[in-house]
């Protein structure tokens, strides 16, 4: 019987998303910013 | 075609290719989290492979190309060959923070701990330590020759690191697994968790192309403006 650690699974893959995604919008946000100046 | 426009134009398709990769993403996390078993002895925390693994392909990719572009620099001393070394630089920072987030959480349910001063554990802190100081140099730097000399010296240093990397789970007793892929021998790992690895793999290559040329983008944005501010000065 494998060890009950889907927490943890479930914390790396949500973390990883959020730094993929907040990265993606601070890309998108700049580069708006920019286009406007 | 302006210098503004043709920025403009590669931060659209940096765009498309990140949506595209982000898509990819999503099916990645359902292969991996529903499709692909679970693995006997480490249980649903050796899932945490599937994106521990490609951020830190992604990120020491991203430092090598920073290296590469960083020599390419001091030799041409081109002002756009050191946008691209900072824009990999940047993005291999982003790819870090994942890979120095996802490894302590894979590593206290099976380590028992969050942490170990360990070779490949310190010196992958130390290479993400670097390129911290890397863009904080450039973010306080004005002089825009001396900025980008400076960081073209850190980017190869950093890139040094690269190779020490890999090769310290066989050169130091570590905690950390030895490759399984990357390896001279054939991959340790069964067909269906092989192909959920290299569909993660070329998932985050597609999004580190995608960030990179969007980052690329807006550090020519932003010298279209300094140009565009000088020029009317």
């Amino acid at each position: 019987m494998p060890p009950d650690n889907r927490g943890f699974m479930v914390a790396a893959y949500v973390v990883a998303a959020v730094i993929l995604v907040g990265y993606a919008l601070s890309l998108a946000i700049r580069i708006r910013a920019a286009r406007r100046r | 075609m302006t210098l503004r426009d043709s920025a403009a134009r590669l931060g659209r398709i940096g765009a498309g290719i990140t949506v595209l990769a982000f898509l990819g993403l999503a099916a990645v996390y359902v292969r991996a989290l529903v499709y692909t078993p679970v693995e006997a002895n480490q249980g649903a925390a050796q899932k945490i492979f599937y994106v521990h693994v490609p951020a830190a392909w992604s990120a020491l990719i991203a430092i090598s190309v920073t290296g590469l572009l960083s020599i390419l620099y001091l030799w041409l001393k081109d002002r756009r060959i050191d946008l691209a070394a900072a824009a990999s630089a940047e993005v291999g920072v982003a790819f870090a923070t994942i890979m120095l987030t996802t490894g302590p959480i894979w590593g206290k349910p099976i380590w028992g701990t969050w942490w170990t001063w360990d070779a490949r554990l310190t010196s992958t802190l130390f290479l993400f330590l670097l390129f911290v100081g890397y863009l904080v140099l450039r973010g306080v730097l004005v002089d825009p020759t001396v900025r980008a000399n400076l960081s073209a010296v850190i980017g190869v240093l950093g890139m040094i690191l690269v190779p020490f990397i890999h090769l310290t789970v066989y050169m130091f007793r570590t905690l950390h697994p030895a490759p399984i892929v990357l390896k001279p021998s054939a991959p340790s790992l069964p067909g269906v968790m092989l192909v959920t690895l290299m569909s993660s793999l070329g998932v985050f290559t597609l999004l580190y192309i995608g960030f990179m040329m969007q980052r690329y983008a807006l550090g020519l944005l932003r010298e279209a403006r300094e140009e565009e501010m000088a020029n009317a000065s």
